[in-house]
């Protein structure tokens, strides 16, 4: 809750003063695909390029055909899907200690952000008309779309707090909708296969895209395990059952030997969870 | 003479034991030193990718770099290689493990799916994301079965863990000469089922269950046919941290073992235990305690067996956690405590066990073959001395093992397993003194 009245506090603030932010870069865009558009506090609406600096207070919007992917400061990047807008309301970042906080605005359309710094220390929100979203952690996919806001947690602890109520995500795959401010926000559900496959085809570039950077034909990215190649990328796959139960067979048998021969017996501590 | 054995033997113990402390400290070090890349100036390379994001070989060396222990930097970075070419499958299968690996099972799987759908796949890259796509299918089940059945044959020069040729015990018995230590072949099956049930809210309570069973028939020492099933079943309750990145669990369950051996039931257990797994980074921890009542019936191969009816009491760690590229570990630590009915049989035993299972292909096939090296060493002391065997010598006894398995691929699901492992026990009484060499090899199905 604190956290929420600070983000308010900052927000009417900012609001009521007015002053432009200090053009202090906060992050870069690091993917552009046209048209996506820029609006720095107090400056003119141009095209949005790749590099170009991100500071407070800055607008970004796509449209139809516009997709863009900015990096942050402490690590994180928002993807932005086409016909969205984004305000970087606030991004306070001391890379020494690590601390800080960072606040956006989702008025239209969707995006997916991914953790750095300082979501990593639930200091990330994103503010948007039906309900303010915590994020720590973590990986989350926002959309406003005619049902609502729905949030999707792809990994961490997701906070959805609005005038009527909140509801924490916790698990990935799960996501809350809300219809509006002094709605309570839903029940977490199952995300489906097929909204996460449309999303990734927003989220991205179309296939004759290039983000802005043309040039990347092939990239040698070592799958995990192959040989001879360098990628540290492995998944937990399982690994080959230790307790088949042939160590437990082979204790009881010692232990029939011993016994059956007369000499002593012993178990063990075989198998566990 | 005592203290000094009781030293002597944990001196060795310790020994033992410091290769897995070693491991988990360092696999300890290296998830710690995970959050700590936030803190202070960051990296040149990402620097770079701030000041010149189009500049490809840069950001293709920090997204590598970064995949080993900052997983979502990495997905950033790779997600911005994705937009300058949506097409490129390895870029959208690495996303798709890398949200394998928070598990963000969902998206995993759209990333992989698409991975399939581009036109620059390599056969053996297809062979790999089809493998993940099966695994996350059934991660994304409310109900998920799991398991493994296994056949094969077995060649042991000490099926039956005898000593050596001894006639006469220090007690004036005479030795049955039906558990000398002999060589024989045995035909095994064995089976692994596991089932998991997702109640599919926000603390991730399931319910879980499993069962193991085994199977060996001896070409001639029948006396040493055995058959084991071993159920266990119980609820999983999630207690949330605070911290996305530490998961907590607490499980009370119930276990229920039986086995015949030479043809007649020999044995059986109940009892319950509880466990708890966490993690530290990548490093999964879990505890558990277990108290199982044993119930031995006699048989005419075994006339004395009901003596080692009584109470086990077992409390171990089970840990387990990546090094490095595809080789991870897994160790158990034990200590068990049996009040038998006949009092000589009751012991204490101190057990260690690790295996380190690399994962690996060769280039141009995605098939993953699997070496499993292992070794583990236990050691038993007895309540008492035994009158039957020597009235003035209380046992105490080392067992060492070693194994090495191979897994390689046949075909989608089959794999074809070798096993040799090497048995040896040393003991203060000679007719616990035994080695027994065992090599097997036969087909296993996965699923």
């Amino acid at each position: 809750m604190r956290a929420y009245g600070m983000i308010a506090v900052l927000l009417a603030m900012s609001a009521l003063t007015g002053i432009p932010a200090a053009a202090q870069q906060v992050g870069t865009a690091t993917a552009v695909n046209p048209l996506s558009e820029r609006t720095p506090p107090g400056a003119a609406t141009v095209p949005l390029t790749v590099g170009a600096r991100i500071i407070h207070k800055e607008r970004i919007h796509t449209t139809p055909s516009g997709t863009a992917q900015l990096a942050f400061l402490d690590k994180s990047t928002l993807s932005i899907a086409p016909n969205t807008s984004v305000v970087i309301d606030e991004f306070v970042y001391d890379p020494n200690s690590g601390k800080g906080h960072m606040l956006a605005s989702l008025t239209q359309g969707a995006l997916r952000f991914v953790g750095g710094a300082l979501s990593h220390q639930g200091e990330a929100s994103i503010a948007t008309p039906a309900a303010a979203v915590g994020i720590r952690g973590g990986t989350v996919t926002i959309v406003i779309d005619r049902t609502g806001v729905h949030v999707i947690d792809q990994f961490g602890i997701i906070t959805i707090h609005n005038g009527a109520g909140t509801t924490v995500l916790n698990r990935p795959g799960f996501e809350v909708t809300v219809l509006s401010w002094n709605t309570p926000p839903g029940q977490p559900e199952r995300v489906t296969l097929a909204e996460i496959d449309r999303l990734l085809v927003l989220l991205t570039s179309k296939p004759w895209q290039n983000g802005g950077v043309p040039g990347l034909h092939t990239v040698n990215i070592g799958a995990c395990g192959i040989l001879g190649l360098q990628s540290d990328n492995c998944p937990d796959t399982p690994w080959v059952p230790t307790d088949t139960g042939l160590n437990d067979a082979n204790q009881i048998i010692t232990q029939g030997t011993q016994q059956g021969t007369g000499t002593t017996v012993r178990t063990g501590p075989r198998g566990g969870p | 003479m005592q203290v000094e054995r009781r030293r002597a033997f944990l001196r060795r113990f310790a020994g033992a034991l410091a290769p897995i402390g070693l491991l988990v400290l360092s696999a300890l070090s290296a998830s710690a030193q995970a959050p700590s890349d936030f803190a202070g100036n960051p990296s040149p390379l990402f620097q770079a990718i701030l000041a010149r994001p189009s500049d490809l070989n840069n950001t293709l060396q920090y997204a590598a770099a970064a995949s080993a222990d900052d997983i979502e930097s990495a997905i950033g970075t790779y997600e911005q290689l994705l937009f300058y070419n949506p097409t490129l499958s390895r870029v959208r299968f690495e996303l798709g493990v890398l949200y394998f690996r928070l598990g963000s099972y969902e998206l995993a799987h759209s990333y992989i799916q698409s991975a399939l759908q581009m036109r620059d796949i390599t056969p053996d890259l297809r062979e790999r994301a089809e493998d993940l796509i099966a695994i996350i299918d059934k991660k994304l089940q409310v109900d998920q079965f799991t398991g493994y059945v296994q056949t094969g044959l077995a060649y042991q020069t000490n099926p039956g863990a005898g000593p050596g040729a001894q006639p006469v015990l220090a007690s004036g018995r005479t030795f049955n000469s039906s558990f000398f230590s002999k060589p024989d072949w045995n035909w095994f099956g064995a089976f692994g089922l596991n089932y998991v049930h997702d109640f599919e809210n926000q603390n991730g309570d399931t319910f879980e269950a499993s069962a193991v069973g085994y199977d060996a028939e001896e070409f001639r020492l029948h006396q040493f046919d055995i058959g084991l099933l071993e159920l266990r079943a119980g609820p999983r309750f999630g207690i949330p941290t605070g911290n996305p990145n530490t998961s907590l669990s607490i499980k009370p369950y119930l276990v229920a073992t039986g086995a015949l051996l030479a043809d007649a039931p020999y044995y059986g257990g109940l009892g319950g235990g509880l466990t708890v797994h966490t993690n530290v980074g990548r490093v999964a921890l879990d505890p558990y305690a277990e108290i199982v009542q044993q119930s031995f019936r006699n048989s005419s191969f075994y006339p004395l067996a009901r003596g080692l009816s009584g109470t086990l009491s077992t409390y171990g760690l089970q840990a387990s956690g990546p090094l490095s590229n595809g080789l991870g570990w897994q160790s158990r630590l034990g200590f068990g405590h049996a009040s038998d009915h006949y009092g000589p049989y009751g012991y204490d035993v101190y057990a260690a066990d690790l295996w380190l299972p690399w994962n690996f292909s060769f280039p141009g096939d995605g098939r993953v073959w699997t070496l499993n090296p292992s070794a583990g060493v236990s050691r038993w002391l007895y309540a008492a001395p035994d009158p039957n065997i020597d009235p003035a010598i209380t046992p105490r006894s080392t067992e060492w093992r070693v194994g090495l398995g191979l897994e390689v691929p046949i075909w989608k699901h089959v794999v074809l397993g070798t096993l040799v492992q090497y048995r040896a026990d040393r003991s203060n009484v000679p007719a616990f003194t035994m080695h027994d060499l065992q090599v097997s090899a036969g087909p296993t199905l996965k699923f």
